[in-house]
């Protein structure tokens, strides 16, 4: 299950570390875009497998952020 | 039915004549016969019988055409006719008001389309239009019947030309609770609403086996064209339900928002929740920060009636919600940014599923109200290569075109384009509002400062100092409700706890609006 950017934009902040159980819902990164910092959230319950963008680091639409076992 | 006729004792006496209407009354009821009754119930399914019980109010349901049997003597389908012919069509009501049916039943030839089943589902769209009633299909059927030829797709193109005659006349409400491939698909798509029942629906142009064929490529019924896919990726389905109980729930629930035809009001329910509630919890509601999300959702289930809140296509296009709700028991359009989701910008997607809902709710007399928070338009190659210059005019078009009362409520972000497009005063609003947390401009403070004062700042010593001031200032005077309430563009800022009341006086005070448009055969929508 990868969790991926809904928009390009800037993540600043990783709120997960690998290995993190996490549940539907729960906050993943935060990412600032349009002048907004939204919340990247999990659409599934696991466990943090990868996290794959540093905070800072400028994603694009669809990239993928974190992956899921 | 099969072999009719030679061996059949004929009736002669009154008492034989009733006995032969029961029986064949109770085997018509049989459709394809218990056997494949079995099978739809071992898929989770009901029959169509069933299904229709679960959508009208108990004991109501009047059936026409039961003995209509189809008409083909080719491929020995001569020797198999079975009363009704693979669909149950009638009237009953639902919450005590009339409504047309007509139910696909699996069972019997696998739902397929025949001429005379054409012929039955088209005598209940007229009836429903004629009675000035909604008309719901339950569609479960492998496709047009193709021993039949092109008798059934003639059959098809009777029932789009009417989907399309009846469109904005009554509601046309659609549920897939089975197959639904090739040409069928396009008489739901021309209703105003689908509802998907998940892991036993589906709808495609093109079957798997086709694309296999075609390109090569390998995919499932379900992951081309399942309940989840059309809600949430390709946006054709408004509602997905886990089984075909509450499938046929929500329709009736959605239909007690709706009025019986375009001539009608929608039906207004006495409402417990009062009128002039004030939720304080609204006044820091919006977060200090304007870069903060919040949940829109949340702050529009504050001001409409409790319990009222109803959305359709929740899983599609996120950024925009669309819902049904009630306002001291009237029936009202909500239309809204949701800052959670994609920072509450419009894109094609969003676009698409506002324009529609706007025309649908002034087709039947809903006001619409519109909660706003949009940072502008989406930005980007996809969007542009997408054609967002042509869905985001849908917006434009439903807006300037609806006649039913429009109100609307900036709550926060209402920027460039798009505050012109959500509803604004020039777009034909008739009461908009703004919290006092609006902020209403052509752009955000600094771009605005870096284009109008790029002089300046580059020959100011200090620069960040120089820039940091032009933006206190340029947010003091424009990134507020108040230069647009100046101009009147904005009627009232109020307190965003009072919303509730605010809203219900300006609809009550709309109710009988009316509107006069130039005379022409019809407008050209962007489509």
């Amino acid at each position: 299950m990868e969790i991926k950017a809904p928009m390009g934009g800037k993540v600043i902040k990783l709120s997960v570390n690998v290995g993190d159980k996490i549940a539907e819902d729960d906050e993943v990164a935060v990412l600032e875009a349009m002048k907004m910092e939204m919340p990247i959230l999990s659409e599934e319950d696991g466990t943090v497998a990868e996290i794959k963008v540093e905070a800072g680091q400028t994603v694009e639409a669809e990239q993928v952020i974190a992956v899921l076992d | 039915m099969k072999d009719q006729g030679a061996k059949m004792k004929v009736p002669e006496s009154t008492e034989e004549k009733i006995a032969e209407l029961v029986r064949r009354n109770s085997e018509a009821k049989l459709g394809g016969g218990q056997k494949r009754i079995d099978a739809q119930h071992a898929k989770g399914k009901l029959t169509a019988r069933e299904r229709i019980e679960a959508l009208l109010d108990e004991g109501t349901f009047e059936e026409f055409d039961r003995f209509v049997v189809h008409r083909c003597n080719d491929f020995g389908m001569e020797k198999s006719k079975i009363p009704g012919d693979g669909v149950v069509t009638g009237h009953g009501t639902v919450n005590g008001r009339p409504l047309f049916v007509f139910s696909q039943d699996f069972t019997v030839f696998g739902g397929s389309l025949s001429g005379p089943f054409g012929e039955k589902v088209c005598k209940v769209m007229d009836l429903a239009v004629k009675a000035g009633a909604p008309i719901v299909g339950l569609n479960d059927s492998g496709g047009a019947r193709i021993q039949e030829g092109v008798v059934s797709l003639g059959s098809y193109g009777e029932i789009f030309r009417r989907n399309v005659l009846s469109s904005g006349v009554v509601p046309q409400i659609s549920a897939i609770m089975g197959p639904c491939a090739g040409g069928a698909v396009y008489s739901p798509a021309i209703t105003d609403f689908i509802f998907m029942v998940d892991q036993t629906s589906y709808m495609h142009i093109t079957g798997p086996q086709v694309i296999k064929t075609v390109t090569g490529e390998d995919v499932t019924s379900e992951t081309l064209g399942g309940a989840k896919v059309h809600n949430s990726k390709s946006g054709v389905a408004q509602f997905m339900c886990k089984n075909d109980t509450e499938c046929l729930e929500q329709v009736r629930k959605l239909l007690s928002y709706l009025p019986q035809n375009w001539e009608q009001k929608p039906p207004a329910v006495t409402c417990a929740d009062s009128p002039e509630r004030a939720d304080q919890d609204l006044d820091d509601f919006i977060p200090d920060s304007s870069k903060s999300p919040y949940n829109m959702k949340q702050l529009i289930k504050k001001v409409v009636d409790k319990g009222s809140f109803f959305e359709q296509a929740k899983h599609f296009a996120k950024n925009m919600i669309t819902a049904f709700a009630r306002l001291g028991g009237m029936t009202v359009g909500i239309v809204a940014n949701n800052p959670m989701h994609l920072a509450g910008c419009l894109d094609i997607d969003a676009s698409r599923k506002c324009a529609r809902f706007v025309r649908f709710c002034d087709a039947f007399n809903i006001p619409v109200i519109t909660f706003v928070d949009v940072p502008g338009f989406l930005p980007g190659i996809h969007q542009e290569y997408g054609g967002i210059i042509t869905h985001g005019s849908k917006v434009i078009y439903a807006y300037c075109e609806a006649t039913v009362p429009l109100i609307t409520v900036i709550t926060r972000k209402a920027y460039g384009g798009a505050y012109d497009v959500m509803g604004s005063k020039h777009h034909g609003a008739d009461v908009n509002f703004a919290f006092p947390t609006a902020e209403i401009a052509v752009m955000g403070p600094e771009g605005a400062v870096n284009i109008i004062f790029r002089k300046e700042i580059n020959q100011a010593e200090d620069k960040a100092a120089a820039h940091k001031e032009l933006v206190d200032n340029y947010r003091a005077r424009f990134a507020s409700p108040y230069y647009a309430a100046e101009l009147g563009y904005i009627d009232e800022i109020i307190l965003p706890s009072q919303t509730r009341s605010k809203v219900i006086r300006a609809l009550t005070a709309l109710k009988h609006k009316r509107t006069f448009r130039p005379v022409r055969r019809h407008g050209n929508v962007p489509l």
